[in-house]
């Protein structure tokens, strides 16, 4: 490999990019796989993004020329710091130690098999509790009949190629090396996720093709139930059925789950024989007793249901050592990496928050990320299962179209206007799930829709943050403070809620008292602030005038939000810029049913 | 300091020439064009006219890179009179022709006389604190590598925050980066656009919005405590501050803040033409060095 001379960037970068989007299109696949250390189906996605945050990260190195193993390097070290999940995490070690090795530029099969042994070392030591049957025995596999195939060949693209088919089938046995991958009947998805990147390595090189079949856990439940029914109502053949969407018309090496095909397989061949009844009852037993575990495998108990990540920068922690102490009583999983001061961490976890305040004493946490597994397990295994597409969105939900433009520009990914009628649970998961986010922060305008977000949050497929916000305002206030770039890095924003102080002039529909026992007419304008009845008054220039009396203090920017019951109304800015000459005021429609006004103070 | 050091920079630095401490230093003027015409930084034509132009007659004001046959002219001058010549450049990034122009300019004399370009990375005062670090490290050293060596990180540690209330003039110079972002919203927002030393692409980024003057400024003053933790540094060395006249409430309520923060040196600079063009009316920026 060299540096191309053209556009001096280097070869590999374009491998890299190739085998990234290879991964891509079959990450679905391998979270169909995900069954251990915990079946929430995204071993692809974490894998996929790992990947993908590295490259988005990338120097762009301003025209300078650098070679292969520096960008590589470069790569390793990005593939670090945007490592997502257990096996984003074990594959950015290992692409770190390779890096380490190959930085030199040597790809001669010999460096390559130093550094896949490197690579492998760097993974094994890096993960807490290594278990056979995972990524770390494909990694083993690879590296060793690496060097067993050095000796026949001297490309390291061939010996690749020719190691393919060897990890295949290494993949094959992880089911009988970890009870859990068996009971599912699945392989391991960390080490598929792996094959599938020497795949698409090998397939840059060589420019091959190939293929994988692809079933949802969805599929594989729903074919459970079905294949149970069948078998428990004796029907002798199942093979022109359609099992929940399991379709075995092109035969039954199409099913990648193993132990699902073994099941179907001895069912069709044992069910028509002539077998006596005492047998056949009890092939009939062992079948449901094998379909049982699977769903069992598939529906775990979550021991640790938070996978908690985060970054910590800090000078006080002397080794990887001492910060895994610091958060493995916390739960499992624990990987760590380390490079210079910062330290990121992976760990499963009940406590997140806790995990997060005590780290915090040691340095400044400048990364953190917490997914709901449970969540994601049961997105996994739901019929309608979301393939998410990014990281984070912002939800909205508000009554006036005015403000839904407003929130939109200033950042919101979807803002749901409800008008008049509160949404529904059902329109909310709908609107919820459409945003294809693993993670969403949820806010509305109205405390009485924080039930229903509340209920559709538990129900809807990404992990919800519900911000209770009491008013549009607050939610402008939240995303003014919004970077336009949301990750995941930095959500102080939606401590900024309060920022902007603001009441609301409304109309009574009938007579009530304010707090401080004046009587507001059927009819009156009114202010409210702060949940307080302030002024009223017959006319709304009136309430107005006494609402920025008392409330505007050191604020020089005054914002009229019109509502549609003063739509029409374009007298009232012109009288109060008139009034408060030392004051700057701005108009925009809000369009809230409930309000005439709401009024800023900034 | 043995040897005879001559500077060059362009007058789009938030400089006047009076507020910079070195005898030997020639200031090139970048061209600016006003609906057509071209016009120089001078007494006459300064920052200040350009605003009421471009609040009153609603003009178009564009500019240009530095003129190669000027800056020959400088080096023609003084080449005999001097053994070494720094040309602090504005960001190659930002004028891609200028700095190739200095560039050209240093291999045609590269048999005469050593000519080191400094690329600033920054505008307008980003460039002020440039220059002026590097002419405290001439003050000190006089060999070509070392002034090379250590500017870079004058140049890495220098970081600049602009208060654009307008983006369109910035999006018509080409220079908005992915402050781009930030247009065309209906709530009137002022950005907070920054230009980051360390910053690899060395792009305009947005850093923050505000709806007041008052908001900015402060979010501007939290901003660079958090860029001083992030570099642990105790003090700034230099801020330079430019306004254009028209926003004044704004910029004495941002000096005022921006003096609860530990400063060697702070200066008001002077403003030039050029960063009217790019920035428009009530603009005001400053750059830090850390």
């Amino acid at each position: 490999m060299t540096a191309h001379a053209d556009n001096q960037m280097p070869e590999i970068k374009g491998i890299i990019e190739n085998v990234y989007k290879y991964l891509h299109r079959r990450k679905e696949y391998i979270n169909g796989l995900n069954v251990f250390p915990v079946p929430d189906g995204d071993t692809g996605l974490n894998m996929t993004l790992t990947m993908q945050g590295a490259l988005a990260n990338m120097p762009e190195y301003d025209g300078k020329i650098i070679s292969n193993g520096e960008y590589l390097r470069d790569f390793a070290g990005q593939m670090l710091m945007n490592s997502r999940g257990c096996s984003g995490v074990i594959l950015a070690l290992y692409c770190h130690g390779l890096s380490e090795v190959i930085v030199n530029g040597d790809f001669s099969p010999a460096n390559i098999h130093k550094a896949l042994e490197n690579g492998y070392q760097k993974a094994y030591q890096g993960t807490d509790n290594p278990r056979e049957g995972t990524i770390l025995t494909l990694m083993y596999a690879f590296k060793e009949k690496f060097g067993e195939l050095m000796a026949e060949e001297e490309d390291f693209a061939a010996i690749i190629r020719k190691c393919i088919p060897h990890l295949k089938s290494v993949l094959d046995k992880t089911p009988d090396m970890l009870p859990v991958l068996k009971q599912a009947g699945v392989v391991d998805s960390g080490g598929a996720g792996f094959l599938i990147i020497l795949e698409g390595l090998e397939r840059e090189i060589n420019f091959k093709q190939s293929n994988g079949g692809e079933v949802r856990a969805s599929t594989i439940l729903n074919a459970i139930k079905n294949i149970r029914k069948q078998i428990q109502s004796s029907t002798s053949n199942i093979k022109n059925n359609h099992l929940g969407g399991l379709h075995i018309n092109g035969g039954l090496e199409k099913i990648n789950n193993i132990k699902l095909r073994d099941i179907i397989s001895d069912f069709q061949h044992y069910s028509g024989n002539m077998l006596n009844q005492s047998k056949k009852k009890l092939l009939k037993e062992a079948w449901l007793n094998d379909l049982k575990e699977m769903e069992s495998t598939w529906d775990p108990h979550i021991q640790y249901r938070y996978c908690t990540e985060f970054v910590v920068k800090s000078d006080k922690i002397s080794s990887q050592e001492e910060i895994r102490q610091l958060v493995e009583g916390y739960g499992d999983s624990v990987i760590v990496l380390n490079s210079s001061d910062l330290y990121k961490v992976h760990i499963h976890t009940n406590k997140p928050d806790a995990v997060f305040t005590d780290v915090a004493k040691y340095g400044e946490l400048v990364f953190t990320k917490v997914d709901d597994m449970k969540k994601q397990h049961r997105n996994f295994i739901s019929h309608d299962t979301i393939e998410y597409e990014r990281e984070s969105s912002i939800f909205c939900i508000v009554s006036g179209l005015g403000f839904k433009k407003i929130l939109e520009e200033l950042g919101a990914d979807h803002v749901f206007c409800y008008g008049k009628k509160k949404p529904s649970v059902e329109q909310l998961v709908k609107a919820i799930n459409q945003l294809k986010a693993k993670n969403v922060i949820a806010a509305a305008d109205d405390q009485d829709i924080l039930m229903s977000l509340k209920y559709a949050a538990s129900l809807c497929k990404s992990n919800v943050q519900i911000v209770e916000s009491k008013s549009v305002i607050s939610l402008i206030s939240m995303l003014m403070a919004a970077s336009n770039d949301l990750n995941v890095n930095n959500m102080s924003f939606i401590s900024k809620l309060n920022d902007i102080r603001y009441c609301g002039i409304s109309r009574a529909v009938r007579e009530t008292k304010a707090a401080d026992g004046t009587i507001v007419k059927k009819g009156d304008f009114f202010t409210i602030y702060d949940h307080n009845i302030i002024c009223s008054g017959k006319h709304i220039k009136e309430v107005a005038v006494q609402s920025i009396e008392k409330l505007a203090q050191n604020e020089n920017l005054v914002t009229l939000y019109k509502g549609i019951p003063a739509k029409k109304d374009n007298s009232l800015l012109p009288e109060l810029r008139s009034l408060f000459p030392d004051k700057e005021f701005e108009e925009y429609y809000g369009g809230q049913y409930q309000y005439h006004y709401y009024i800023t103070f900034e | 300091m043995n040897k005879r050091i001559l500077i060059i920079t362009g007058d789009n630095l938030g400089l006047s020439r009076e507020q910079i401490d070195y005898p030997d230093i020639e200031i090139l003027k970048y061209p600016v064009l006003v609906d057509g015409n071209e016009y120089r930084q001078s007494a006459e034509y300064d920052a200040a006219w350009l605003v009421e132009k471009y609040v009153k007659e609603g003009v178009v004001a564009k500019s240009s890179s530095i003129i190669k046959g000027e800056l020959i002219d400088v080096v023609e001058a003084n080449k005999d009179r001097y053994d070494l010549i720094v040309h602090v450049v504005m960001s190659s990034v930002m004028s891609a022709a200028t700095f190739a122009v200095a560039e050209n300019v240093r291999e045609m004399y590269k048999k005469t006389i050593p000519i080191i370009n400094i690329d600033s990375r920054q505008l307008v005062t980003g460039v002020g604190n440039v220059l002026m670090g590097v002419i405290d490290i001439i003050k000190e050293h006089d060999d070509a590598d070392d002034i090379v060596r250590l500017s870079q990180e004058i140049v890495h540690n220098t970081y600049s925050y602009m208060v654009v209330p307008d983006l369109n003039y910035l999006a018509r110079g080409g220079r908005i980066g992915k402050a781009k972002a930030l247009m065309g919203s209906v709530l009137r927002i002022i950005p907070i656009l920054g230009l980051m030393g360390d910053d690899e692409e060395g792009i305009i980024v947005p850093l923050d919005r505000g709806r007041t003057f008052q908001q900015v400024n402060q979010k501007m003053i939290d901003l660079m405590k958090a860029k001083m933790a992030e570099k642990s540094a105790t003090q700034i060395q230099r801020i330079i501050l430019n306004d254009f006249g028209d926003n004044q409430e704004a910029v004495s309520d941002l000096k005022e803040r921006l003096k609860s923060l530990p400063c060697k040196e702070m200066i008001h600079g002077k403003a030039d033409l050029v960063a009217v063009v790019h920035c428009g009316p009530k603009a005001y920026f400053f750059a830090i060095t850390v």
